[in-house]
């Protein structure tokens, strides 16, 4: 549960980081589009039946890591590109129990049952 | 027979895990309702505590005019799809009503995700936020994880159904309801 709410707050704060920091182009832009997502997503993940689709924000992660060295932007901007993916990353296979039981979840609907 | 789905700790078609989704569903209808009033000139102004002019620039630019009608408008539809399609059917329609069950995750899923796609748009092509969009777009969200849990128990009876040997589309319509699980 808390790697999900850190999910939450990182994505909020990708979202607010171009103002705080006070940085634009395409930083801004990857910014306001990965941290809608990342939040989303760990938003979603909070319902024990959707958690697996926490290890979405894994990709985001990945996705910012690469874009802090990709493109040429402000010094501000790349580290915390770099700080929050690697957090996003850390965050998607943290431990996150699944109490309730679900009839098998959504690998029942897959395989063969005889 | 047991309203609670085989292998489950709990019955996701009971009432107390419906009622607060289709209470947020009547607050989206709400809060769209009223931006598409706005939009559609039946109002004059439009509340935004935070934001001050981001909200008329939002309502105003080009994506609210793509479709024929605003898209605050069809955000009210689908939010009272969500909640209609909430309300229908009794505590034990993951197996005697799957089709407004997966109606339902169908009109929550998509609609969260268009919601998600909205909240990225507006500052990047706009520059600008809107309250009330904001927060239309939270209810959405908050509103898919929970409603996906008995859309698996209706997918789950369904793969049951098939598996036992039956067709699908009559259970799909629930037409296998009084004698499935009963073996």
């Amino acid at each position: 549960m808390a790697a999900l709410l850190l999910g939450i707050a990182l994505g909020l704060w990708l979202t607010a980081s171009p103002a705080v920091l006070d940085y634009a182009g395409i930083a801004r832009v990857g910014a306001l589009v990965a941290g809608p997502i990342a939040a989303s997503v760990s938003w979603i993940g909070l319902s024990e039946v959707t958690r697996p689709v926490r290890r979405f924000n894994a990709g985001v992660g990945v996705w910012l890591l690469v874009t802090a060295f990709l493109f040429r932007q402000p010094r501000s901007a790349a580290i915390n590109s770099v700080v929050v993916g690697l957090l996003l990353c850390a965050m998607a296979f943290w431990p996150a129990p699944v109490k309730g039981r679900y009839g098998g979840g959504w690998k029942a609907l897959v395989g063969r049952h005889v | 027979m047991s309203e609670v789905p085989p292998g489950w700790s709990y019955n996701p078609s009971s009432w107390s895990e419906r009622l607060p989704l289709i209470a947020l569903a009547l607050a989206g209808t709400v809060i769209a309702g009223y931006l598409a009033l706005y939009q559609s000139g039946v109002t004059d102004s439009v509340w935004d505590p935070f934001f001050g002019r981001g909200s008329q620039v939002i309502l105003h630019s080009s994506v609210s005019r793509i479709l024929p009608i605003p898209d605050a408008a069809l955000g009210a539809i689908g939010y009272v799809l969500d909640a209609v399609s909430g309300t229908v059917g009794g505590r034990e329609r993951w197996r005697t009503m799957p089709w407004i069950v997966i109606v339902f995750g169908i009109a929550v899923g998509p609609l969260g995700l268009v919601s998600i796609l909205l909240v990225i748009l507006q500052p990047v092509l706009f520059h600008a936020w809107c309250t009330l969009c904001l927060s239309s777009a939270v209810i959405s969200i908050a509103m898919i994880g929970p409603a996906m849990d008995e859309l698996l128990a209706s997918l789950q009876y369904l793969r049951r159904e098939h598996d036992r040997g039956q067709a699908l589309w009559p259970a799909f319509w629930g037409a296998h309801s009084a004698t499935a699980e009963s073996v």
